[in-house]
C-alpha cells in the first residue's frame, strides 16, 4: 500500500524562490527602476526577477503603475516625451536601457498585445506575416508555415484556415485578439507582454484567451497586466501587486491569493477599503 | 471578534453575507453546547425525558449544518473569496462538520441514559460525569476562541486536549478493572465506555476547530503537526 503523507503531496508542487532564481531561470531582471512623468514619479525603485517560461501577472488599482511597468519592458515609454527612467531591465543579461540597444530588435524579442484588438486592415494572412515581412522574410513557403504555426499556437487556425485571405476586420472581437496574439508570436519573441488582453472581450472569449495563455507559456515568457484579479489567479504562476508606483508584494500566485504577506495586498484582493 | 475583520469590504452585501454566516455558526455552536450539556445532565440525573429531547433535537444541528453549507457555497459561487475571506469560508465549512459530529456524539451519550443502569452501577457514571464536565468546558473554550478568532486561546485549548486524553485513559483503566472484577457488569460498563469514547472524540473535534482558527488567522495549516510547531505561531 502506498502511503502518501500531506507533506509528501506538497513536495510535488514546484514553487520557485523568486529571490534566488538562477541566471538560467530568469527571463527579465528589473533592478531599481524609477520612472517619472515630468515631476511625478510613477514607479518607485522596482526590483524583481521574472522567471522564464512562466506567466507573471501585475495587478493593482488604476494608476498604480502596472501598465507603465509593462510598457517599460519593451521601451514603449520612450514614445512619451516627458518620461524619464533610471535603473535597469536586463533581458538575457543585457540592459535594455543601454544606449546601444536597438529598440526595433528589442521589440522583436519582446512582443506586446494591447487591451483592444488592433488588427491591421489587411487579410488574416497578411496580419500574421506582417512582422516577418518587415524583417525581410518573403519566401512563400516560410510565410505559409509561420502563419499556420502562429495561428495554431493562438488557437485560431481551425476557425480561420479556410478564409486566410479575407479581411481580419470581419473576425469577432475574441478572434481578433487571438489574431493579434498570433501576429505577436509569429516573429517568435522571447517575452510576450499582454496589457489587459481580455478587458474588451466577452466571458467565453476571455476563457479561450486564458486557455491560450496557459499554452503559450510552454514557448514564451508571458507577462500580463490585468484588472481582473480572478484572471490573475487563474492564469499566472507569479503575481506582483502594485500600489501607487510601489511593488508591494511579489510571490507565487497560490500564496498571494490565499495567504498574502502584506495587509495592503490582503485588502486589495479581498475588496476592502485601503 | 478580534481577528475576524469581516467588515470593510467595498461590497456591503458581502459584509452582510459573511456576518450572517458567522452568526449562524455561533448559533449552531450554542445548540451543540446545549445538546452536550443536556446529554450529560440526562446521564447524571437519569432523566430519560431530557435524553429523548437531546435525541429529538439533533435535527436542529443537522439542518443548521446543511443551511450554513449552502450559504458558504453561495458565497464561493458569487463572491470568489480570496485570502482571509477564503480561509474564513473554508474554516467555517470544516468547523460546522465537526460541530455536527459533536452533536452526534452528544446523542450517543444521551442514549446511555435510556439504557437502564441498575443502582449498583450508578457509581460508574460519576467518573463519566467528571470527564463530561471537562469536555463541556473544553467545548465552551473552543467556541469562545472561534467567536473571537483568538489564536492564543485556540493554542491553549488545543494543548489542553492532552488532559482530556489522560482522564479518558484513567477512566478506561477503571472500567476495565470493573469488568474484570464483575464480568456480569460488562454490558452496562460497555455503554459507559461508548460514552467515554464519545467524550474523548468531542475533545479531538474541538482540537480540529482550534486548528481551523489557527489556519484562518495565521494562514498556516497545523494539522498533523507536533506541539512544538505551535510554538512558532503565537
Amino acid at each position: 500500500m502506498i502511503s502518501v503523507t500531506p507533506k509528501k503531496l506538497s513536495e510535488h508542487r514546484v514553487k520557485l524562490d523568486l529571490n534566488n532564481l538562477s541566471p538560467e531561470q530568469v527571463a527579465l531582471e528589473i533592478k531599481n527602476l524609477d520612472l517619472y512623468y515630468g515631476n511625478k514619479q510613477a514607479l518607485q525603485n522596482i526590483s524583481m526577477s521574472i522567471p522564464k517560461g512562466q506567466v507573471t501577472a501585475f495587478i493593482g488599482p488604476s494608476g498604480c503603475g502596472k501598465s507603465t511597468l509593462l510598457r517599460c519592458i519593451n521601451r514603449m515609454n520612450d514614445l512619451v516625451d516627458i518620461c524619464k527612467i533610471t535603473g535597469e531591465i536586463n533581458l538575457n543579461g543585457d540592459n535594455i536601457y543601454d544606449r546601444h540597444t536597438d529598440v526595433a530588435a528589442l521589440r522583436r524579442k519582446v512582443g506586446m498585445v494591447f487591451q483592444r484588438p488592433n488588427p491591421f486592415p489587411k487579410s488574416i494572412y497578411e496580419n500574421v506575416v506582417y512582422g516577418l515581412r518587415i524583417t525581410g522574410v518573403n519566401n512563400r513557403r516560410v510565410l505559409d508555415e509561420a502563419v499556420e504555426n502562429a495561428l495554431r499556437s493562438a488557437a485560431l487556425w481551425n476557425e480561420v484556415k479556410d478564409r486566410l485571405h479575407e479581411s481580419a476586420l470581419g473576425l469577432s472581437g475574441g478572434q481578433q485578439q487571438r489574431l493579434v496574439i498570433a501576429r505577436a508570436i509569429a516573429i517568435e519573441p522571447e517575452v510576450l507582454l499582454l496589457d489587459e488582453p481580455t478587458s474588451a472581450l466577452d466571458p467565453i472569449s476571455t476563457l479561450t484567451i486564458e486557455e491560450l495563455i496557459n499554452d503559450l507559456k510552454k514557448q514564451f515568457t508571458v507577462v500580463i497586466v490585468t484588472h481582473n484579479m480572478q484572471q490573475a489567479a487563474r492564469v499566472s504562476d507569479q503575481t506582483a501587486f502594485m500600489y501607487m508606483g510601489d511593488l508591494i508584494e511579489y510571490s507565487d500566485t497560490n500564496t498571494l491569493f490565499t495567504t498574502p504577506a502584506k495587509k495592503k495586498t490582503e485588502d486589495y484582493i479581498t475588496g476592502r477599503y485601503g | 471578534m478580534d481577528n475576524l475583520n469581516i467588515g470593510r469590504h467595498i461590497s456591503g452585501q458581502f459584509n452582510e453575507d459573511l456576518e450572517r454566516t458567522m452568526n449562524h455558526v455561533m448559533h449552531m455552536g450554542g445548540l451543540v453546547e446545549k445538546q452536550l450539556a443536556d446529554a450529560l445532565t440526562s446521564v447524571c440525573d437519569a432523566d430519560e425525558i431530557l435524553a429523548k429531547k437531546v435525541l429529538t433535537n439533533d435535527y436542529l444541528i443537522n439542518s443548521a449544518e446543511v443551511s450554513i453549507d449552502d450559504e458558504c457555497t453561495r458565497i464561493i459561487a458569487k463572491r470568489q473569496p480570496a485570502a482571509g475571506d477564503l480561509r474564513l469560508v473554508m474554516a467555517i465549512v470544516k468547523t460546522i462538520t465537526d460541530l455536527e459530529r459533536i452533536g452526534d456524539e452528544a446523542g450517543k451519550i444521551a442514549n446511555v441514559t435510556l439504557e437502564s443502569l441498575s443502582g449498583k452501577h450508578k457509581d460508574l457514571l460519576s467518573n463519566l460525569d467528571n470527564l463530561g464536565r471537562h469536555v463541556l468546558t473544553f467545548l465552551q473554550a473552543t467556541l469562545d476562541a472561534f467567536t473571537r478568532m483568538d489564536v492564543e486561546a485556540a493554542i491553549k485549548v488545543h494543548k489542553n486536549d492532552d488532559k482530556i486524553d489522560r482522564e479518558y485513559e484513567a477512566l478506561m483503566r477503571q472500567l476495565m478493572t470493573y469488568m474484570m472484577e464483575d464480568p456480569r457488569s460488562i454490558p452496562q460498563v460497555m455503554s459507559v465506555i461508548w460514552s467515554a469514547r464519545a467524550l474523548e472524540r468531542i475533545g479531538d473535534r474541538c482540537q480540529n476547530i482550534c486548528e481551523y482558527i489557527i489556519y484562518f488567522v495565521k494562514g498556516k495549516s497545523v494539522r498533523h503537526t507536533t506541539p512544538e510547531d505551535f510554538d512558532s505561531l503565537s
